[in-house]
């Protein structure tokens, strides 16, 4: 028997818990938790203990294919990948380098997204690079970078437990972020105050002092409400508002007519609520906020993360321990493949592509000429592909045909390309379109780092050999970039990848692969002499003055009518993550939440004639699925709740792409439907 | 005492006593599992903290064909190795254990009766610490003490991780996993989920306390365990572990019916 236990990181949300994968000749047989980790203190949720079952599933793609006269063939990775590079150049000769698109994969390693997004800059010339952190947190990269200069969370997930009250509004943490949510609910026992902010009664607002439980789309308003009350009760930090921060006038001037009877006709938020909410939340000593999805995946996706920074001013809870705004980011690596640039307006490092001098340093390193125009988000890619305007796109690990708003416009997209190759490690939805599909391996085939929603970097370690005849992202990049000619691909190992990478983003300056053997750091760590920053913005912001920004309520953008009377809110169950691909090939998850299911208020199903369990039709605008309904109190009457991950009842087919104008995000928590008997 | 370990694992390496030793290693500053083949392996070997090694011995033990594998075991191992032989799902032919007693810290966190093994190879014993929380909640009224418990079982987000690291949690078909005891609702889980889980192990539980070190929201689980064994003890007169000839009192062992005479 050889047996192995080999300490990584785990590849769902972006708690960023480290465990040992147990390896016995040289299958991966289990997952042990680690109790020197400092996320996890050998615990975990029932994902991580099952990260270990996807893996060496029968389902893997174990050879590139390569797709002729409709059906996928199996090819040899040399004509696979000559084939993709051969297509990508004529689609490029013929239509210009920005009619290529690449998405990059937040399930991927730091050194994985830093080579797609080179590549695609470097390699291809565009800034056309962008993955799904556009529909989780752009809302926040933009919303926090512009009130505080950075637009990570402000504080570690260490810190909850010890917070003394914590607002947790648009985030089912002890689902979305198991570890990050049982850290709240002990907080909560060691008598901390909790308020959770959610149009549905999720098992943490269960525990919660207070349950606010307003109307999707009205989070602005609400906020604005509670920080109305703060000023009017003199619970304001005057000399944090006076030294740290500018702008507090106009912000104070635009939230002086939400008064609790106006916020109450807004978001339907009981006045006393309100008041009880903005007192317990001003007048503890640390107050830190939690959110997610539910502030971001909205129309106003910016203005409510800038409402909760706003919040967070008024009241001095940001720089210090224990406090801050934190943004709870949904996968493993998130945080990291938006620190290595895979985004359309930065390089690594957040550093702009319209800034002549970082595009001079990245010309320098990598030595060719560069695009100062930023490139498209993922929303944008899609309608320009719908349009004609976007001709060939390369996708690493990325599932559009279940993750991006409105489905069928998805495919529609996708079939008008000219070109589609697809890097992943099963046969998504998404890959069955593609004309060539080359086979990736998993987290745990492969070294790397993953960035924790903290900022935390930690090693992702490899702890059998690649499934099949499936390779590294970062190889497969490689051979894509030879395969164009280029230099600047030959790195023989994830280390040499990293090296480059920090050596080019100031944030990462001071890490290694040899530190982080030994530690987790949190950054900002620019030299190798900082022990990383696990808090924000202490003493200064990191632009200097944090800015207040005056906002208002604007109602999203599609609201229930006659015709298509509830509305939608989307969102995840614990046991399946995102579109399945993974967790649906656990058994064990697979056991717990096996069908799609439609939350439905008991009253709202009455009037239809709903009976728990029954079959129901859900439509829009543009399309309609068929589930089961779940019927209780988990809704507010008029709100009905449907978890994204099914394809065969894929709620992304009813979702609205309608977009924050500045994040590009879509709001997948409202939009109007119809419910009734199937 | 790693190094006393250390020292009598090196010995039974070199000796050919064993073919393995189980335990754990230091690489950088974790503590990480590992089976030492080799007497020279043992220069980073680690005791601390208190790891469910059962568990890991159990799960790998299919895997180990003929090996004879040495282990630390601190009281409760012990006691968790002799009722997983009992049911035959390891060999005590092919394991040498090395008995390790807990500190007095250890003792106190883990509010342990029996902080030490049968033979003690390493460490001094001492003494044994009641658990308070089982005391006062003994003292409680019934419709108290099930209000306690569902204010705790409340925060259950059904992790399973009481049941994945208990040495002794081994039905093949997990009545957790079987919708006819636990309905699958998401979270937190029915009450059944917990007593169908403290009733499953109740007579080969050895209060390790490895499901309450594991819950992520702290539910006080090691006292659940007590108050149980308490009942078990005082109604059948059975302790799990202790006679390794007396029959377990709630499992029936279908296939595999227990040794009449241990050999």
């Amino acid at each position: 028997m050889n047996y192995r236990s080999v300490l990584t990181t785990c590849p769902y949300c972006g708690c960023g818990c480290r465990f040992f994968l147990q390896v016995v000749d040289g299958k991966l047989v289990g997952v042990q938790p680690c109790k020197s980790d400092e996320i996890s203190q050998g615990r975990l949720c029932i994902k991580g203990y099952n990260a270990h079952a996807f893996v060496q599933n029968k389902d893997r793609l174990t050879d590139p294919l390569v797709a002729r006269d409709g059906r996928f063939e199996k090819a040899a990775w040399g004509d696979a990948v000559e084939k993709i590079a051969s297509e990508l150049k004529r689609v490029r000769e013929k239509y210009g380098p920005d009619s290529i698109q690449v998405l990059t994969s937040a399930k991927c390693t730091n050194e994985e997204n830093y080579l797609m997004q080179k590549f695609a800059r470097a390699v291809i010339g565009t800034n056309n690079v962008d993955h799904c952190a556009r529909l989780c947190h752009a809302s926040s990269v933009v919303g926090l970078a512009s009130t505080f200069g950075s637009g990570a969370m402000t504080n570690s997930s260490l810190e909850f437990e010890d917070a003394k009250c914590v607002f947790v509004i648009g985030s089912n943490t002890l689902e979305s972020h198991p570890l990050i949510g049982t850290r709240i609910a002990k907080a909560k026992e060691k008598g901390a105050k909790l308020i959770v902010a959610d149009p549905r009664r999720t098992a943490l607002a269960e525990l919660a002092d207070i349950h606010i439980q307003q109307r999707p789309g009205t989070d602005i308003a609400l906020v604005n409400g509670m920080i109305h009350l703060i000023l009017a009760k003199g619970l304001a930090k005057k000399e944090f508002i006076d030294s740290r921060t500018e702008n507090f006038e106009a912000m104070a001037a635009s939230v002086k007519d939400y008064t609790p009877e106006k916020v109450e006709r807004i978001t339907g938020v009981p006045k006393e609520k309100l008041e009880k909410a903005a007192e317990m939340y001003a007048s503890a000593p640390a107050s830190s906020i939690a959110y997610a999805m539910g502030i971001t995946q909205h129309t106003t996706g910016v203005g409510n993360v800038q409402s909760l920074a706003n919040l967070a001013m008024v009241t001095g809870n940001i720089g210090k321990p224990f406090a801050g705004v934190n943004a709870l980011r949904g996968q493993n690596n998130v945080q990291g493949a938006c620190d290595m640039g895979a985004l359309p307006n930065v390089f690594s490092g957040y550093q702009p592509v319209t800034d002549p001098k970082a595009v001079e340093k990245f010309e320098a390193a990598w030595n060719v000429d560069l695009l100062d125009k930023p490139g498209l988000t993922v929303t944008d890619a899609m309608n320009a592909a719908h349009e004609g305007k976007i001709k060939a796109m390369l996708v690493f690990g990325e599932n559009p045909m279940i993750s991006d708003p409105d489905i069928n416009h998805v495919r529609e997209a996708l079939e008008k390309l000219e070109f589609l190759a697809v890097v992943d490690i099963f046969m998504t939805e998404t890959a069955r379109l593609a004309d060539v599909v080359l086979p990736a391996s998993s987290y745990a085939e492969k070294d790397g780092t993953f960035t924790a929603t903290d900022r935390r970097v930690q090693l992702v370690r490899k702890a059998i050999e690649p499934v099949g005849d499936s390779k590294p992202d970062w190889q497969v990049v490689s051979l894509l970039a030879r395969a164009f000619g280029s230099k600047g691909f030959e790195h023989t190992s994830p280390r040499e990848v990293f090296e480059e990478a920090a050596s080019l983003t100031p944030q990462y300056a001071g890490m290694s692969y040899d530190r982080l053997e030994n530690e987790t750091l949190c950054w900002p760590c620019p030299d190798k002499s900082s022990k990383g920053t696990p808090i924000l913005h202490i003493g200064k912001f990191a632009r200097g003055k944090g800015l207040f920004i005056p906002l208002g309520h604007i109602d999203p953008a599609e609201l229930p009518d006659e015709k298509f009377d509830l509305i939608l809110t989307t969102g995840r169950v614990l046991f399946q993550f995102h579109t399945g691909t993974m967790t649906r090939r656990s058994p064990k998850l697979e056991r717990e939440a096996p069908e799609p299911l439609v939350e439905i208020n008991t009253a709202d199903a009455a009037s239809r004639g709903i009976k728990d369990g029954a079959l129901v039709k859900v439509s829009s605008r543009r399309g309609e699925i068929k589930l089961k309904a779940l019927v209780g109190d988990r809704t507010a009457q008029g709100v009905v709740f449907i978890a994204f991950h099914y394809a065969e009842a894929a709620a992304n087919v009813l979702t609205i792409n309608a977009l924050d104008p500045k994040a590009k995000i879509p709001e997948f928590k409202v939009c109007a439907v119809s419910v009734a008997r199937a | 005492m790693k190094e006393d370990a250390a020292k009598i694992c090196r010995r039974l390496l070199d000796s050919r006593e064993v073919d393995g030793v189980l335990g754990l290693e230091m690489v950088g500053n974790i503590p990480t599992p590992k089976v030492f083949a080799q007497a020279d392996d043992l220069g980073r070997f680690e005791v601390e903290p208190v790891f469910p090694i059962v568990t890991l011995l159990r799960n790998i033990w299919p895997f180990t064909g003929k090996e004879r594998i040495a282990l630390v075991v601190r009281g409760c191992h012990e006691l968790a190795i002799k009722e997983l032989a009992k049911r035959e799902i390891v060999d005590l032919k092919r394991i040498h254990m090395v008995g390790m007693a807990c500190s007095e810290e250890q003792a106190r966190t883990c509010r342990c009766l029996r902080p030490y093994p049968t033979k003690t190879d390493i460490g001094t014993k001492v003494k044994g610490v009641e658990d308070e929380l089982a005391k006062s909640l003994r003292k409680m009224t019934l419709e108290e003490r099930g209000r306690f418990w569902e204010e705790q079982f409340k925060k259950c987000n059904k992790c399973y991780g009481c049941s994945e690291n208990c040495p002794v949690c081994v039905c093949e078909d997990c009545a957790l996993e079987d919708c006819a005891f636990v309905r699958t609702e998401g979270i937190p889980p029915s009450k059944a989920f917990h007593i169908i889980r403290a009733y499953h192990v109740a007579d080969k539980c050895i209060e390790c306390g490895e499901c309450e070190r594991s819950c992520p929201v702290a539910i006080p689980l090691r006292s659940l365990q007590r108050m149980l064994a308490d009942d078990i003890k005082e109604l059948f007169g059975y302790q799990a572990g202790m006679d390794d000839r007396q029959s377990p009192v709630v499992t029936t062992l279908e296939d595999a019916p227990l040794k009449e005479e241990s050999e």
